[in-house]
């Protein structure tokens, strides 16, 4: 059953088509990884799913919900019920705890619950470390700080932006397998990454260039 | 943990956390604040502490009795009570009468008063010596002391005459009453004659003062070998056949016989015969007014002097109070007592109020411009604040803030800095209305508790002005900036 279906969508900026009558769908609960190089159309897709923009042409299906017809507001909304983001850049708060980073948003959402968000910590590794402040956290740390607070929703789709492009391997690892985790549980990921380690994680692979889908690769190996 | 609490806790942590940019907000507010506060308390106090100023250019009140003639001192503090107490500064009895000096026969206007009152009501005058602290002392007027050659200590000796003028009451002759009357003698010179009528309203006692006349002549008409003629008789008289001129003394002698058939009722026997007082100079009065050609005494050796007691001519009020206030105690003791009426000395109270009314717009007008500025500078500061912050901001919205979200968090972040803002503001703005008043009038102020809250609700109300701006353009931030990195 599908999650997410982009309809022939474009997105025209005066003279360049930023994407090009692009057709993808998500399967629930599935965890795919959205490659390409610079200028393929990734940003411009990711802020799309991300209900950060709307396409200029075509159909976004979010659990069949016409996104590209909706208002700002309720743009936000579904963002806000229905993804979780990860960022490349971490940005959290920078005056807020870990724990408060988690729970801001908790507070967006429906109401902050420090127990709640201490748990999402834990889950990531970083009891420990809830009572710090982003400064006083490595990038690894602030990064999954990030994911816990992207989980902590319990969202349909979780977006993540060149999640491991700051990270060391270490903690690029300790990322992935988190996420390898969420999928277990059931959670829709959707990736987009320029790493190939970190596209070979997922169970299927979107290549984009030029503002249209190039190729999309099976990952045999997934699982194994 | 609910979301207001939430709210409270990721504003406070902004403010606490960031302490720096914050601190520059913070201190704008608060000079605003403190600003507005201090010159607050000091718009509401220049009326106060210019009032304490005006009241050093003498009364802005006086009173006067109604129908012309004196007040009466139980009616008179029936009107007084109708003013606060604490308003009133001082307020002068003044009796007035004419006097001589013995020893020249000059005459003085002698003036009855209560000297404590007088250095509230007249700061101004300047008493080389002393005021009058005892009975039996007297200040005089810088030129009455010139005329007579009187010195600081030296005694001097007043004399005071009931006038024909001054024998008041019914024309009708009682058994046991007074009667004055004076008629012009020799050289136009006044002779004064005082009597008692026996039971048959015969003349029973006389004296005849004669000072005026020549000694050994006309003078000699005081004598009792003289006087002695009129008793037993019945006014009027003939002289010739009543009574034989004194050899030497006809003119006088017709004088004295003149005055005995002018003369009137009068109240007592101090009012008919009139009286002397000898009393000690303790100062000479320089006010470059009037008031040097006078001579002044206590109330109660005014009474000695006269036998007239609980009277004045007139009652000056310093009264600490606006023009407003002073008009409406004006009306409501014209309204309420008969027998007073109640006056502003307009030269006073007119530039007063000019005065305050200059000074006060001047204060409004600062206070205006210091707020607007202040607005200004909280605006620049949240818009660096906004700027500093975009990626917080996008991430938030990201994360599913609506704009109203952003809107009452940056809102409540500026509430809560004119709050600060304002309790520092408040308290500082003291200070500097303290130091302005004790600078600029050298007397110190109240705090005013009222103006604590005031100054915090301005102040919020300034912050929350100058977050429009900012939050406007902190709505308008993309979300879309946090994916990718800048």
């Amino acid at each position: 059953m599908s999650l997410l279906e982009l309809k022939n969508i474009s997105k025209i900026y005066g003279e360049l088509k930023a994407l090009d009558k692009v057709n993808i769908h998500v399967d629930k609960g599935e965890w795919v990884a959205i490659m390409g190089p610079s200028g393929s159309g990734k940003s411009t897709m990711m802020n799309i799913i991300g209900c950060m923009d709307k396409p200029s042409r075509g159909e976004v299906l979010l659990d069949g919900v016409d996104i590209a017809k909706e208002s700002s507001r309720k743009l936000t909304d579904i963002r806000r019920d229905k993804i979780g983001l990860v960022f490349q850049q971490f940005h959290m708060v920078n005056y807020l705890t870990a724990v408060e980073n988690v729970m801001v948003a908790q507070y967006y959402h429906s109401m902050p619950d420090e127990k709640e968000a201490l748990e999402a910590l834990a889950r990531v590794g970083l009891k420990e470390r809830a009572h710090h402040l982003p400064s006083q956290l490595s990038g690894g740390e602030q990064q999954r700080v990030c994911v816990a607070r992207a989980l902590i929703n319990h969202p349909e789709l979780i977006l993540a932006d060149e999640p491991t492009g700051n990270l060391d391997e270490t903690n690029e690892n300790i990322v992935l397998d988190l996420f390898a985790q969420l999928h277990k549980e059931g959670t829709t990921l959707i990736v987009v990454t320029h790493d190939p380690e970190v596209a070979d994680a997922a169970q299927r692979t979107i290549v984009l260039e030029h503002g249209r889908v190039a190729r999309e690769v099976i990952n045999e190996n997934f699982g194994k | 943990m609910t979301k207001r609490r939430m709210f409270l806790r990721m504003i406070t942590a902004s403010l606490l956390r960031r302490r720096s940019r914050m601190l520059v907000a913070l201190l704008s507010i608060g000079i605003g604040a403190t600003i507005l506060s201090g010159l607050v308390t000091i718009y509401y106090d220049v009326p106060r502490q210019m009032g304490a100023q005006f009241r050093n250019y003498g009364a802005n009140m006086i009173f006067v009795s109604a129908d012309g003639t004196s007040l009466d001192a139980e009616k008179t503090a029936e009107a007084l009570s109708l003013i606060p107490k604490e308003k009133i500064l001082g307020a002068t009895p003044y009796r007035y009468t004419s006097a001589q000096m013995v020893r020249n026969q000059l005459s003085f206007v002698a003036a009855g008063t209560d000297f404590e009152q007088v250095q509230a009501t007249s700061p101004y005058f300047m008493v080389d010596g002393a005021y009058p602290s005892a009975s039996r002392q007297v200040l005089l007027g810088k030129e009455v002391a010139k005329t007579i050659g009187a010195k600081l200590n030296s005694m001097v000796e007043i004399s005071w005459k009931p006038s024909v003028t001054e024998a008041s009451g019914d024309t009708e002759l009682k058994p046991g009453a007074y009667l004055a009357g004076s008629a012009e003698g020799f050289n136009s010179a006044l002779v004064y004659v005082t009597l008692k009528l026996g039971d048959d309203l015969s003349i029973a006692e006389m004296t005849v003062n004669a000072d005026s006349q020549t000694a050994e002549f006309g003078g000699r008409c005081a004598e009792e070998s003289f006087t002695k003629q009129f008793i037993g008789k019945l006014i009027p008289l003939t002289a010739g056949t009543d009574v034989d001129a004194m050899t030497g003394a006809t003119v006088t002698s017709q004088a004295v016989v003149d005055a005995v058939n002018k003369a009137r009722p009068t109240e007592n026997a101090q009012a008919a015969t009139g009286n002397s007082l000898s009393l000690q100079v303790t100062g000479i009065l320089d006010t470059g007014g009037d008031e040097e050609q006078y001579i002044f005494l206590s109330l109660s050796d005014m009474e000695a002097l006269t036998g007239e007691q609980d009277r004045f001519d007139v009652m000056e009020l310093s009264v600490s109070a606006s023009a407003e206030e002073l008009e409406e105690y004006v009306s409501q003791i014209t309204d309420k007592s008969g027998s007073v009426s109640a006056r502003l000395v307009k030269r006073v109270t007119r530039s007063e109020a000019a005065v305050l009314t200059k000074l006060q717009s001047l204060v409004f007008l600062v206070t205006a411009v210091v707020l607007l500025l202040t607005m200004i500078c909280v605006s620049t500061t949240m818009m660096a604040v906004v700027t500093e912050r975009r990626k917080e901001i996008g991430l938030r919205k990201a994360l599913g803030a609506s704009d109203s979200s952003i809107r009452l968090e940056f809102l409540g972040e500026g509430i809560f800095l004119g709050a600060l803002g304002g309790l520092l503001g408040s308290v500082l703005g003291f200070g500097f209305a303290q130091v302005v008043s004790v600078n600029v009038f050298g007397s110190s102020i109240q705090f005013q508790p009222l103006l604590l809250p005031l100054t915090v609700a301005v102040s919020m109300l300034i912050a929350a002005l100058s977050c429009m701006l900012p939050i406007k353009r902190a709505v308008q931030i993309d979300p879309a900036l946090v994916l990718k990195g800048e």
